[in-house]
């Protein structure tokens, strides 16, 4: 590649990176912890309620049973069950409750194997909440779309930097020189992003497939298929399996029997839910659905008519269509649940390795900018960027603690629970960032707040101890250990965060020296300083 | 870099789409395998074509180099579509 070309791709890979730095920290920040979503809803909410490891004794006829007896459930709307798992003993239910003419509320109930109503599933959502933000940072309608945005931004920094450093991708390899601190930043970011390449690459694959599908879905619909959307969701092996309604109510039950037969059609499976469509109707059909554990990713599915009994539909290999198989194995690498914990762990590291890429990013480029001459410097950028690195960064580790602070303290009655937390953590991280905008001792400000974020995740298994220890003892001894794993993931981010802390405090041999800041951002804040006095 | 961001952000995409419309017109593939085809080499193409044109010194290269690039596979779009529609 000419040199001129090579010198423009640099000048936009630093760019780029730096335009899309704090919203891509914040989806790998929160994606890193949405690995472990299942554990994080387990370990709000399981320590309230008594846990039983005896998941396979649940009655479907005995729960439907009861929900009718209490709610009108909308027959437009449908049912879904969630099955307990060796993850989760608590059944999540879904439907729509009907509470005048055209008016319906979406209910969310948790039940326990035994078949009572234990709450409602909707005041615990933390875990949703940190899930939601990794794939749309709860932005209504077109969150979705600026995510994969940025996430092929991402995607270009990658290829960017790969035919940037594509001539040192082997002969520099292992470099790290520890003592100069651009080469540290530098080397780190190249070390982290070069071992860490496939797995880059996969999540900025499949995030884009996840958020810009429908750029695709619309030019082959236009294109292919004549603007017909129904012919290309065939092709693309979406199954409609639809009776028409009868409005003959009948009692939903002879699902307990119906399940055992979806387990013996379906061979070796995991079912995970049940959906029934047209509920109460004479047309409801109940379709089972669940993964078979011992492949790679496929999926079975069953669909049954519930009044007579009758197999309306059963594949035993993703909808038996090769694009429904692909997206499949795209979102098993994506979410890690092809292999255990230890997957899940090391995808985590690699995730918060993918955050310490983004700032190391960012210092880089507040180092340049903070060594060039004073009048070529633009204060309110310069200014802005620290605040995006120090208050958007930290401010995203320290929100996200002050939502699990939230979660754990806060009463489970209290009226809309889960959006009052959410809005403690854009509270937090919106004061992070104007308060490290008003701040010019950079250094300083990072290593108290890191601390303080550090002391803030410390916090949490305290509380958790001090408030639920009853609640995740007899967790603990009905075998299921999320609260631990996710004190585990806390502990370690505080230790992290505590060791950058006192790593930022110690005074360098060229602050004693020079009395030269060591850190880029106290340096442009320097700089910055000098533009003023000239000026 | 904005106007570079542009270029390769739509002609990339253009180019995207039209690509793996050809793809899909051309090989005779099970119509599910070439979706699934289609949508891996999609967003490579795009991001590649991005890249590409963050290579330019100038925008103006980068919007006539795209352009010229994007024209033959455009074309060929519409002559295979055209051939489609009349077979």
């Amino acid at each position: 590649m000419k040199r001129d070309a090579l010198k423009a791709l640099t000048n936009a890979h630093a760019w780029v990176g730096l335009i899309i730095s704090t919203i891509l920290f914040i989806i790998f920040f929160a994606g890193s912890l949405s690995l472990f979503r299942d554990d994080i809803i387990a370990w709000e909410r399981s320590p309230h309620f008594s846990v039983t490891s005896d998941i396979e004794q649940f009655s479907l006829d005995n729960i439907v049973a009861k929900v009718v007896k209490k709610y009108d459930v909308d027959m437009e709307g449908g049912l879904k069950v969630i099955f307990p798992s060796v993850k989760e003993p608590i059944i999540n239910l879904y439907f729509e409750q009907k509470i005048a003419a055209d008016q319906h509320l979406d209910q969310h109930l948790l039940v326990s194997a035994d078949g009572k109503i234990i709450g409602d599933g909707d005041s615990f959502e933390w875990a949703n909440f940190l899930y939601r933000l990794h794939y749309n940072l709860h932005i209504p309608e077109v969150g979705l779309y600026f995510v994969g945005i940025v996430t092929l931004f991402f995607f270009v920094a990658l290829i960017s930097g790969v035919v940037i450093h594509w001539r040192k991708i082997i002969s520099k390899f292992f470099q790290y020189r520890k003592d100069g601190k651009k080469d540290k930043w530098l080397d780190a970011h190249n070390l982290i992003g070069v071992m860490g390449l496939p797995f880059h690459i996969m999540y900025a694959f499949s995030g884009l497939v996840f958020n810009l599908l429908i750029v695709y879905q619309i030019s082959y619909a236009v294109a292919l298929y004549g603007g017909d959307q129904g012919k290309l969701l065939k092709a693309a092996g979406v199954v409609d399996i639809h009776l028409e309604e009868t409005n003959i109510a009948v009692p939903m039950q002879g699902l307990d029997r119906l399940l055992l037969t979806a387990k013996r059609s379906l061979g070796e499976v995991d079912i995970t839910r049940m959906t029934i469509d047209h509920f109460g109707d004479e047309s409801a059909s109940v379709t089972f659905s669940g993964f078979d554990n011992s492949q790679f990713s496929t999926n079975k599915e069953v669909t049954y008519h519930i009044a007579s009994g009758r197999e309306l539909y059963l594949t035993k290999n993703n909808n038996d269509n090769n694009l429904r198989g692909g997206l499949t194995v795209i979102a098993n690498l994506h979410f890690g649940n092809f292999a255990g914990y230890s997957l899940r762990i090391l995808f985590f590291i690699l995730g918060i390795g993918t955050c310490y890429i983004i700032l190391t990013g960012n210092l880089m480029w507040l180092q340049k900018k903070a060594n060039l001459r004073s009048e070529k410097q633009n204060e309110f950028g310069l200014q802005l960027v620290k605040a995006m690195t120090t208050g958007g960064f930290i401010g995203t580790v320290f929100a996200t603690a002050v939502g699990f602070i939230c979660a754990r303290v806060l009463p489970t009655d209290l009226l809309d629970r889960s959006d009052v937390i959410g809005q403690i953590f854009f509270a937090c991280l919106g004061a992070s960032l104007l308060v490290s905008l008003a701040i010019k001792a950079q250094q300083q400000f990072s290593a108290i707040f890191l601390k303080i974020t550090a002391l803030a995740l410390i916090m949490i298994p305290i509380l958790d101890w001090l408030m639920m220890s009853s609640g995740i003892i007899a967790m603990l001894k009905a075998g299921y250990f999320d609260v631990i794993i996710i004190e585990v993931i806390l502990l370690s981010l505080a230790l992290c965060c505590w060791l950058i802390s006192s790593k930022l405090l110690v005074p360098t041999e060229a602050t004693v020296e020079d009395d030269k800041p060591s850190n880029p951002l106290d340096m442009a804040a320097q700089s910055i300083g000098r533009s003023r006095v000239s000026n | 870099m904005w106007s570079r961001t542009f270029a390769g952000f739509l002609l990339g995409l253009l180019l995207s789409i039209s690509v793996v419309l050809n793809l899909n017109l051309l090989l005779p593939i099970k119509e599910a395998t070439m979706l699934l085809i289609g949508l891996l080499c999609a967003f490579p193409i795009w991001a590649s074509c991005q890249v590409w044109a963050y290579t330019f010194t100038s925008s103006k290269k980068a919007w006539q180099t795209l352009t010229l690039t994007l024209a033959p596979s455009a074309l060929l779009n519409a002559l295979l579509l055209t051939l489609r529609y009349y077979s």
